[in-house]
C-alpha cells in the first residue's frame, strides 16, 4: 500500500514531468516482493526487540548508568589534552571538569581548581582526545535492512527506523573511542534513504539520536550498477539528479507558499517532504563516491550545480585528481567534506605507484579532510587507525586527529556541540593511553554526555 | 583561470603534464618553418601558422608575428590539422545504457575525463572526440563533442547535444521486427503525448482566462498544439520531439545493408532526415547505391575490409570498403579501432589505407579531419588548419601518413596539450631493455631516492616509516607526473636517437617479415 502511494506522490510532485523508466510494471513485481519482506522483517523486529531489550537491562547492570539521574560531575585529571580547536590548542598535565553533561573548564592543572563535589579521575599519563565522528557507519541500526532496494533510487526511507541502540557493535565503537556515527543505508541504490546522526550509547532510540535525518545518502556510482537490468552512469546520474531535482522543485514550491507568494498550497509528499532540509542547509547529502570520474560528477552535481552540503565519502582510488575542482568550489563559498576510507591507498597500475589516499587528498590542497570506516567493512574501533593508514602513506598525524573530530563534526553540522574540548560544549570524549594513531594506544575510558560510557578499569572490552 | 587549468589535463593527468601548475599558456602561439597540410587548400612547402586566443588567425608562406607571439620553430616538422575522432563510445563509462529509450540521457553524467583513451587521443593527434554511446540500442542517449583535456567535462566540451544515437539494426537479444517496433513505438507516443499536452494546455490557458473549455478534446488538442512551449516537454520526450522538429542530429547505427531502406523512410517519416549520419556496419556498403542515393554522410565501421566466402565455390572475396564508398561519392569519416594495440587505432593508419587501396589523398585526409568535423555541425570551426578555425594543431616530425612518424607536439585551441618531449609514459615504455638498471647521475642531480634520503638525515633510524613527513616524500606534487626516468639525457637528442634506432629495428623486422612471405606465403 505505501509502494502504491510512493508512486502515485512521485508522479503528483513531478507535475509536468513524468517518470521517464517505465519502472511501473516492474514496481508490481518490486511492491509483492516488498510486501514479503515486510512480514519477515515484522517477525525478526519482534525478536530484535525482545533482543534489545535485554541488552537494555544488561547494559544498565554493567555500567551502572540510569538516565533519571543527573549527569555527574567529573574531574579529569591527565597528562595532555587535545583541544583541537582552530588555534591547535594542546593542553599538557590538564583538568577537565564535566558538569550537566557538558565541559564545564579545561586547562592547566596549575591553574585550575577541583572544587568540592567533583569525583577526581586521575590518570595523570593519559590523553583526552575529543571523541571520534564517524560520517559513514552502519552499525548503529539493523544490518538486515542496510539496502532497501525497490527503485534505483528510494528517497523515502530513513535509517531512523532501523536504530539499534545497544548492539554490540556499539559497544566495540565507543571502547574504540568513537562517539558519534552516521547511520546510513548502504550503496545499493541512488538515492537510498536518510541517515541518522546518533551517539554510540544509550538505552532507548531517542537517547541516542541526535539528528533526523542526518543526511540523505546519495550513492553516485560503484554500487547501484547491480540494480535490476544493470545500470550505467548515464543512467544512474540522470536518475540522482532528476529525483533530487523533483525534491528541491517540491521544496521550492513550499517555500515559495510559505512565503506568502503564492496562495495555492502545494500537495503534501512524505517521500520528499523529508528533503526540505537539505535544501534548507540543515543536513548533509552524505555521497558514497570514488574513482576520479565519479567524485567530479558529485562535486559538479550536488556541490556546485544544486549548491547542496556535500560530504564526499570513501573518496578513493584517483578520487584525489579531483582537488583542483574542490578548491575552486570551496572558494566559490559551496561546502564540501571529504570523508575518505576505508581504502588507505590506491595502486595506480598505469603508473606503478601506490598513492596514499588521504595522503594525495591533503597534498593537494583538500583542507577539510576526515576518515571513515564504513563499519562493519571495517570494524567501528579501528577508526583512528584508518587515519594512521593515512599517516603511514604520508598524511600528517595532527590532520589525522582533526580528521577524527573536528572535521567530520564540521561536516555534519554539529561542530557547536561536539569535536573539541572547549567548555560549554557536550562532554564527549575518549581518555587514551596515548596518541590515539599510534595502534599500541588504548581508548581506557569513553565519555558521552558528561557521563562514562566505557571504562576499561571496570569492564574492559579487549 | 580556465586555461590555466587546462594545461594541467584531464587526458594527461597521469603521464605528461605539459606546463608546470601555475603557467598560463600564452595567448598567442606562432608555429614557424613548418610544412603545412591544411587539408583545406594547397599544401604550404615552409610556413606560419599564428594562433591567437586559441583561433588560427593566419596561415601562409610568410606571416606578420606580433610582437607578444611566443614563436616555436617546427622547421622540418608537418603540420596538420587536429584530427576528429568521429564516433566513439570510449570515455564513457560502459559503451551502452541498458535501456530501449534511453534518449533522456546524455553522455555528460557517463564521460571519464581521467580515462587513457583521452590520453591516447592525444598521443595519435586526435584533438577532437564525438562521445556517443555504442551500437546496441534502440535509441540511445545525446552525445557530446568534446576535446581530450580538462578536468571535468565542461572543461572538454566543444559542442553539448551533438545529437542523439539511434540503431536500425536489432539490438542484442532482440530481432529486426522487435527493434522497428520499438522505434515506431517510441515515436508514435510522442505524437500522443504531443496530442494530450496539446489539450492540456489548451485547458490550462483558458482556466488562466477564467473560460470553460467549450471544445471537443480534438478541437482542444488542435487549439492548444500552437500553446505549447518548449519547457513543457517532460525528459523522456523532449529530445525525440526535438529530434523530430529536426533540431537535434541523429547518428543512425545500420548494421547490415538490409537496414538502410528502412532507415532512410524512418529518418524521412519522423522528420530528422536532413540531420542524420549513418554509422555503418561491416556490410552495409553493399546498399551503397542507396545511401547514395540518400546522399547523407557516413561514419566506416573501424574494419576497412570486408571479407566473405563465396558460400558455393568458397572463394574468399575481399572489398575495402572506403574505396566503394568513396566511388559512390558520399561523404565519409573513418574511425579509430577500439583496441589500442592495433594499427587500426591511428586515425592517419586507416587514412593511409584508403590511398594505398586507390582512393584520392585528399579524400582519404577529408575522412579524418573536415568530414568528421561538417557531420559534427563544426565544418566551420573545426576540421582544416584556415584562418578563424580553432588552433587545433598536430605537430608531427613527417608527413602524417607515414607510420613511422610521431605525433610531437598537440596544440588545441592554441594550449600546448602534447609535447611528445615530456610523454614519461611513452618515453618509459620506449627505453632499450636495461635502461632502467643503468646507474644514476651523480647525486643531487637526479631525483634522490627514499633510502638516500633517509641516510642523510640525522635521527633516521627512529622508525622506518614515520608518517609525520609528508613533504620529505619523493613527490610533493600530486599532480606531478609519472616517478622521474633514470635515463641519462631526457632530451630531443635522446629520443631522436631512440627513434633512429627504433626505425632501424622496425625496417628489419619488417625485411624478415617479407622474406617469409615471399618464401612460403601462398601467393608465392
Amino acid at each position: 500500500m505505501r509502494r502504491q502511494q510512493v508512486v502515485g506522490n512521485r508522479q503528483q510532485a513531478t507535475g509536468n514531468r513524468q517518470q521517464v523508466i517505465g519502472s511501473r510494471q516492474q514496481a508490481t513485481g518490486s511492491r509483492q516482493q516488498a510486501a514479503g519482506g515486510e512480514q519477515q522483517a515484522r517477525g525478526k523486529t519482534r525478536r530484535r526487540a525482545t533482543a534489545a531489550a535485554l541488552g537494555v537491562g544488561v547494559l544498565a547492570l554493567l555500567t551502572g548508568v540510569s538516565r533519571a539521574e543527573e549527569p555527574p560531575k567529573l574531574a579529569f585529571v591527565v597528562g595532555k589534552v587535545l583541544v583541537m580547536d582552530k588555534a591547535d590548542t594542546v593542553i599538557n598535565n590538564a583538568v577537565v571538569l564535566v558538569s550537566g553533561g557538558r565541559i564545564e573548564r579545561v586547562g592547566k592543572a596549575s591553574e585550575v581548581a577541583i572544587p568540592q563535589g567533583y569525583r577526581r579521575i586521575d590518570m595523570p599519563r593519559h590523553w583526552i582526545v575529543p571523541g571520534f565522528v564517524d560520517c559513514h557507519n552502519h552499525t548503529a541500526g539493523s544490518l538486515s535492512d542496510l539496502n532497501d532496494m525497490v527503485y534505483l533510487s528510494n528517497p523515502g526511507l530513513d535509517t531512523l527506523n532501523t536504530v539499534q541502540p545497544e548492539s554490540d557493535d556499539m559497544w566495540m565503537a565507543r571502547a574504540g573511542g568513537v562517539t558519534t556515527v552516521l547511520l546510513i543505508p548502504g550503496s545499493g541504490t541512488n538515492i537510498s534513504g536518510f541517515g541518522t546522526i546518533s551517539k554510540t550509547a544509550g538505552q532507548s532510540v531517542s537517547d541516542v539520536v541526535v539528528r533526523s535525518p542526518g543526511s540523505i545518502k546519495v550513492a553516485q556510482a560503484g554500487n547501484p550498477e547491480r540494480y535490476w537490468w544493470g545500470v550505467g552512469r548515464m543512467f544512474m546520474n540522470f536518475n540522482t539528479r532528476q529525483t533530487l531535482e523533483k525534491a528541491q522543485a517540491y521544496h521550492e514550491a513550499w517555500a515559495a507558499f510559505e512565503r506568502g507568494e503564492t496562495t495555492e498550497k502545494p500537495a503534501f509528499d512524505p517521500i520528499f517532504d523529508g528533503f526540505r532540509g537539505l535544501f534548507r542547509k540543515e543536513f548533509v547529502a552524505s555521497v558514497h563516491t570514488q574513482i576520479y570520474q565519479v567524485v567530479m560528477t558529485t562535486v559538479d552535481m550536488l556541490a556546485r550545480k544544486m549548491d547542496l552540503r556535500t560530504v564526499l565519502d570513501h573518496s578513493e582510488f584517483d578520487g584525489w585528481k579531483v582537488a583542483p575542482l574542490i578548491r575552486e568550489a570551496l572558494a566559490a563559498g559551496r561546502s564540501i567534506y571529504t570523508i575518505q576510507g576505508p581504502r588507505a591507498y590506491h595502486l595506480d597500475g598505469t603508473q606503478r605507484k601506490i598513492h596514499g589516499n588521504a595522503a594525495r587528498w591533503w597534498q593537494a590542497g583538500n583542507p577539510l579532510l576526515g576518515i571513515n570506516t564504513d563499519a562493519p567493512v571495517v570494524a567501528q574501533e579501528q577508526l583512528p587507525f584508518q587515519a594512521a593508514m593515512g599517516c603511514y602513506y604520508g598524511w600528517v598525524p595532527y590532520e589525522g586527529i582533526k580528521g577524527l573530530t573536528r572535521i567530520p563534526a564540521e561536516a555534519l553540522l554539529l561542530d557547536d556541540q561536539i569535536g573539541t574540548i572547549e567548555a560549554g560544549k557536550q562532554a564527549e570524549f575518549g581518555v587514551w593511553t596515548g596518541d590515539p594513531l599510534d595502534t599500541r594506544s588504548a581508548c581506557e575510558m569513553t565519555v558521552i554526555g558528561g557521563r562514562i560510557v566505557y571504562d576499561a578499569g571496570v569492564r574492559r572490552r579487549w | 583561470m580556465r586555461r590555466t587549468r587546462s594545461c594541467r589535463v584531464a587526458g594527461l593527468i597521469a603521464a605528461c603534464a605539459t606546463t608546470g601548475a601555475g603557467a598560463v599558456p600564452p595567448a598567442k602561439v606562432a608555429l614557424t618553418g613548418g610544412r603545412i597540410v591544411p587539408v583545406a587548400g594547397p599544401e604550404i612547402e615552409k610556413g606560419t601558422i599564428l594562433i591567437e586566443h586559441g583561433k588560427i588567425t593566419a596561415v601562409g608562406a610568410s606571416v606578420e608575428l606580433p610582437f607578444d607571439a611566443m614563436e616555436v620553430d617546427v622547421s622540418g616538422k608537418v603540420l596538420f590539422p587536429g584530427l576528429v575522432n568521429a564516433h566513439d563510445w570510449q570515455g564513457l563509462d560502459i559503451p551502452n545504457e541498458n535501456l530501449d529509450i534511453g534518449a533522456a540521457l546524455d553522455v555528460y553524467d557517463a564521460i571519464d575525463p581521467s580515462r587513457l583513451f583521452f590520453e591516447n587521443s592525444l598521443r595519435d593527434g586526435v584533438t577532437t572526440v564525438h562521445i556517443i554511446q555504442a551500437n546496441n540500442c534502440v535509441i540511445g542517449g545525446i552525445s557530446r563533442v568534446v576535446r581530450p583535456i580538462g578536468l571535468d567535462v565542461d572543461e572538454m566540451t566543444v559542442k553539448p547535444r551533438a545529437g542523439v544515437k539511434m540503431s536500425a539494426s536489432p539490438k542484442g537479444g532482440y530481432d529486426r521486427m522487435a527493434q522497428w517496433a520499438i522505434l515506431r513505438e517510441a515515436f508514435a507516443e510522442l505524437a500522443d503525448y504531443r496530442e494530450r499536452l496539446a489539450e492540456q494546455r489548451y485547458e490550462e490557458e483558458q482556466k488562466k482566462l477564467k473560460k470553460d473549455v467549450d471544445v471537443g478534446p480534438a478541437e482542444a488538442r488542435k487549439r492548444g498544439a500552437e500553446l505549447i512551449r518548449p519547457q513543457d516537454y517532460d525528459d523522456a520526450h523532449a529530445n525525440l520531439h526535438e529530434l523530430s522538429q529536426g533540431r537535434l542530429d541523429a547518428w543512425v547505427y545500420v548494421g547490415a545493408a538490409t537496414d538502410v531502406g528502412p532507415a532512410v523512410k524512418f529518418a524521412k517519416d519522423n522528420g530528422f532526415f536532413e540531420r542524420v549520419v549513418f554509422v555503418l556496419g561491416p556490410d552495409t556498403f553493399k546498399a551503397a547505391d542507396e545511401l547514395k542515393a540518400a546522399g547523407r554522410p557516413v561514419v566506416l565501421d573501424v574494419n576497412l575490409d570486408f571479407r566473405e566466402r563465396d558460400p558455393l565455390t568458397g572463394k574468399l572475396k575481399e572489398t575495402f570498403v572506403p574505396k566503394v564508398i568513396a566511388d559512390a561519392g558520399l561523404t565519409f569519416a573513418l574511425l579509430p579501432h577500439p583496441d589500442a594495440s592495433l594499427a587500426e587505432r591511428y586515425l592517419t593508419y586507416q587514412a593511409a589505407r584508403c590511398i594505398r587501396e586507390g582512393v584520392a589523398r585528399e579524400t582519404a585526409l577529408a575522412a579524418v579531419t573536415i568530414n568528421p568535423a561538417k557531420m559534427l555541425g563544426l565544418g566551420d570551426a573545426l576540421g582544416s588548419l584556415e584562418v578563424g578555425k580553432a588552433g587545433n594543431v598536430v605537430v608531427y616530425s613527417d608527413d602524417p601518413l607515414d607510420f613511422n612518424t610521431w605525433v610531437e607536439q598537440v596544440y588545441i585551441d592554441g594550449i600546448l596539450a602534447y609535447d611528445r618531449a615530456k610523454d614519461v609514459r611513452i618515453r618509459r615504455l620506449m627505453e632499450e631493455p636495461g635502461a632502467e638498471e643503468k646507474p644514476k647521475a651523480p647525486a643531487g642531480d637526479s631525483a634522490v631516492s627514499d633510502p638516500a634520503q633517509k641516510e642523510d638525515k640525522p635521527g633516521a633510524g627512529e622508525g622506518a616509516t614515520d608518517p609525520a613527513k609528508p613533504e620529505n616524500k619523493e613527490e610533493s606534487q600530486p599532480d606531478s607526473p609519472a616517478p622521474p626516468t633514470p635515463s641519462p639525457e631526457p632530451g630531443d637528442d635522446g629520443a631522436s636517437v631512440e627513434r633512429a634506432s627504433d626505425r632501424a629495428d622496425r625496417a628489419e623486422s619488417r625485411r624478415r617479415k617479407d622474406n617469409s612471405k615471399s618464401k612460403g606465403g601462398p601467393d608465392a
